[in-house]
């Protein structure tokens, strides 16, 4: 059980996870609880064509600030549109997401094969991690967590109630940029260690998850952070066993985020019990 | 507590939102210790005057002046807030003491005192541990009182804070906002019942698009008055009485 | 019959009726704001896809079972509003593409089965994918036409529906099975994103133009018919994907139309309501 990981590149790929169950833990819940779970799939689909040009303009050095370019004004445009409300959120992000992935198949399209790309962009290289991509998501997640704390209460206050928080002081529209552009930060660096499946899973189930066993924020984002960890064990331990035993090639970016929608699915009928149970839910 | 800063004059204001006006003509003066109560049928402009009083809408003409924000408190409609919000009534009532601590200092026994003590005078001090969303309507509308008052404001301003509440409910928070008016603070609400205003206010502001009037209880509820402000939606009974329905 | 046998004829036939389908579901999925559900539906219905053509049933079925499961799991969930029902949509949508994507790992052909399932490949479209696509063109016709009134009632009011004695699940049900039915005759075509792309940039296109629901159906149609001959003209002109060009059109005909309307409103000088108190 601890075997395959003594292997370096297991454990590199677990290290991984374990940075990001890290950040993502915190960061779900206020995706959860902002109800944004449709733009953080936006932001993987938008950051194609920033890779796409970054990767022509300067090689694989390239990608990483071509999808931040384009993750910070899917960040932007997105944080105009909702607030402004003119177009519904919904169909905006659709529209946005759409439109940037087409022109990113687009630009791609214009050479003759993409699909190896799409491969590694979808599933990314979660068993290729570097020692120095490991260094660069445990400085992501300080600068995440740290982006987090300065916002926290009042994100919190704003989310819970936007009327109020205005009333108070709290400017609403900033705090949703902010929050947006720290998505779109998770995304862009994550996307090229473990694809952008896993990095949508991982922004989104570990909150739904923990707020079945939950009502407190804090104890949401611990209880995300401990599913993620164990989803991200059993799923590269599960893919290394199909592979050397059954000759079953199973990417462990998919078997890592069927493990989390599995830890969902157990989890519903806790949240039944827990309801059921009483109608006073004392929270703290 | 005396107040003798507070200033809330209006004179001639129209406001509204990106240009357009919604109410115009507005003209009110409110002291430390009053309760002005703002009648008038949906839409007329209610809300759109109270947020302006916050900064959330725009004065287009005339002068407004208000208390700086950091003195002013607001109560919105509970009935907007999502009910599955993962949160307690003890941390709803906290988020009135986020502004006065950042985002760096953490939550002392002061701010808990003062928690404590602001669930206590709305009458829920044993719910403090459970999820907000739990609570009904007028338990809700008392924690989001609760939460104005914990900053101390010298202005109180409520948005319709009796719609779909219950009577117990009315009642405590009808005699919280006479404790605090006494201690000095200001209050402004807005609100459909007219037995409200006639009760529980100072000055009664009639709006509908503009100002109809502004007064005493006993100055502005007069049949005249209603029927200007309410239009075709003002009754004659009989009886001399009037009924107010939606138009 | 000569004219069905060239690709390109074929291709046009079927943008044609794909642009209508897009576009009368599209005016619902904007008017319930159910982009995000389509979303997910197209990746939820990856791997019954997948695992229809494992086992070497007809695709089409497989794409509808899948989805139909997800359809009827929203409908469950989508009776607690709120954040669980936004985050479910979210798991199934992993989960759902994580799914398609593991199944199709274990047969060869990985890549290229994954990137026309993500981008489409309307110039391989059959004889037999026209008369496919014909046919739920007629029955998702009708089933919004007849339904139109209850289906207006139930998004505008659920309370009153029900009141009124409509079944707002029943209802709800109807079109999340609809909009299923949508995606899976339309992804095989363009693809899943850009399935998306002709469903809601059209539709959002006509409600700009007009507040009467024929008036936006009618429009939205149009434009995703359209979109779809444009982009096909431009991917065969200038050798780029056919798919994404068509989603780059719907998208271009909204970006026009906002600033358009915007023109015309104000040169018509016409008073637009602000927002309530």
């Amino acid at each position: 059980m601890i075997d395959p990981f003594t292997v370096p590149f297991m454990g590199r790929a677990l290290a991984e996870i374990a940075l990001l169950a890290l950040i993502c833990g915190p960061i779900s819940v206020f995706v959860f609880v902002r109800r944004l779970s449709f733009v953080s799939d936006a932001l993987t689909h938008t950051v194609f064509p920033g890779v796409v040009i970054g990767f022509a303009a300067a090689g694989i050095e390239g990608i990483f600030v071509g999808a931040l370019v384009a993750g910070v004004i899917t960040a932007l445009v997105l944080t105009v549109l909702t607030n402004r409300a003119r177009l519904s959120d919904d169909a905006a992000t659709a529209v946005l997401l759409t439109a940037m992935f087409s022109a990113g198949v687009v630009l791609v399209s214009r050479r003759s094969s993409y699909t190896s790309d799409l491969t590694s962009f979808l599933f990314g290289r979660l068993l290729t991690v570097t020692t120095r991509q490991l260094a660069e998501t445990a400085v992501l997640a300080v600068v995440i967590l740290a982006g987090l704390l300065v916002v926290a209460r009042a994100l919190v206050f704003r989310s819970f109630d936007p009327e109020g928080a205005a009333a108070a002081g709290f400017r609403v529209g900033w705090l949703d940029l902010w929050l947006n552009v720290l998505l779109a930060l998770v995304v862009v660096a994550a996307v090229r260690a473990v694809g952008t499946i896993l990095v949508v899973a991982l922004l989104i189930v570990p909150a739904a998850a923990a707020r079945m066993v939950s009502d407190r924020l804090a104890v949401m984002a611990g209880a995300g952070a401990v599913l993620v960890l164990a989803a991200g064990y059993a799923g590269l331990l599960l893919s290394w066993t199909a592979s050397l035993r059954y000759g079953v090639s199973l990417t462990s970016a998919s078997a890592v985020v069927l493990l989390l929608v599995l830890f969902y699915l157990l989890l519903i009928p806790v949240r039944w019990l827990r309801s059921g149970r009483s109608r006073r839910e004392l929270v703290g | 507590m005396d107040r003798p800063g507070l200033e809330l004059r209006y004179s001639g204001v129209s406001i509204g939102y990106q240009g357009r006006p919604v109410l115009t003509g507005v003209d009110l003066e409110l002291r430390a210790g009053q309760r002005l109560a703002l009648v008038g049928p949906n839409g007329a402009g209610k809300s759109t005057l109270i947020k302006s009083m916050l900064g959330l809408a725009e004065v287009l003409g005339g002068t407004a002046r208000v208390p700086a924000r950091t003195d002013t408190g607001y109560v919105p409609q509970s009935g907007a807030l999502d009910a599955d919000f993962p949160v307690s009534v003890r941390q709803v009532v906290m988020m009135g003491r986020y502004r006065r601590l950042g985002w760096w200092r953490p939550v002392r026994s002061a701010d808990r005192a003062a928690v404590a003590e602001a669930l206590d005078r709305v009458g829920l001090a044993d719910r403090a541990r459970h999820r907000f969303g739990l609570l009904s309507g007028g338990q809700r509308q008392r924690v989001l009182l609760a939460r104005a008052i914990v900053a101390q404001p010298a202005l109180l301003l409520l948005d319709e804070p009796f719609n779909g509440v219950d009577a117990v409910s009315q009642e405590a928070i009808v005699t919280v906002l006479r404790e605090l008016s006494a201690a000095g603070a200001a209050l402004v609400l807005s609100t459909h019942d007219l037995g409200v205003a006639r009760d529980l206010a100072d000055l009664v502001c009639l709006v509908n698009g503009r100002q109809q009037a502004v007064g005493t209880p006993g100055e502005t509820l007069t049949a005249e008055s209603l029927r200007r402000t309410y239009g075709s939606g003002a009754i004659d009974l009989a009886d001399g009485r009037m009924v107010l329905v939606e138009p | 019959m000569n004219w069905w046998d060239d690709v390109l004829h074929r291709a046009v036939a079927e943008v044609i009726l794909i642009g209508a389908l897009a576009g009368m579901i599209g005016v619902h999925v904007v008017m319930r704001r159910l982009s995000f559900f389509t979303m997910a539906l197209t990746h939820a219905t990856f791997p019954g896809v997948v695992a229809a053509s494992i086992i070497g049933v007809n695709l089409l079925v497989g794409g509808v079972a899948t989805g139909a499961v997800i359809a009827i799991g929203v409908a469950v969930l989508a009776r607690r509003r709120g954040q669980d029902a936004a985050a479910a949509t979210g798991v199934l949508l992993s989960g759902g593409f994580a799914l398609g994507a593991a199944l199709v790992a274990t047969q060869s052909g990985f890549s290229r089965d994954l990137s026309s399932f993500l981008v489409g490949s309307i110039l391989t479209v059959s004889a037999a994918d026209l008369v496919v696509t014909a046919v739920v063109l007629a029955v998702v016709a009708v089933v919004l036409l007849a339904g139109a009134r209850p289906l207006l009632f139930v998004g505008f009011d659920p309370h009153g529906a029900r009141a009124a004695g409509l079944s707002t699940t029943g209802w709800d049900l109807l079109l999340l099975l609809t909009i299923q039915l949508v995606v899976v005759a339309v992804v095989p075509a363009v693809g899943t994103i850009l399935a998306l792309s002709l469903i809601v940039a059209p539709a959002a296109a006509a409600r700009l133009w007009s507040d009467r629901l024929p008036v936006i159906t009618g429009l939205a149609v149009v434009f995703a018919i359209l979109s779809g001959l444009a982009g096909l003209y431009a991917s065969a002109r200038w050798n780029v994907a056919a798919g994404a060009s068509i989603s780059l059109t719907a998208t271009a005909v909204l970006a026009v139309s906002w600033p358009a309307r915007w023109l015309v409103r104000w040169s018509s000088a016409r008073w637009t309501p602000v927002p309530s108190t």
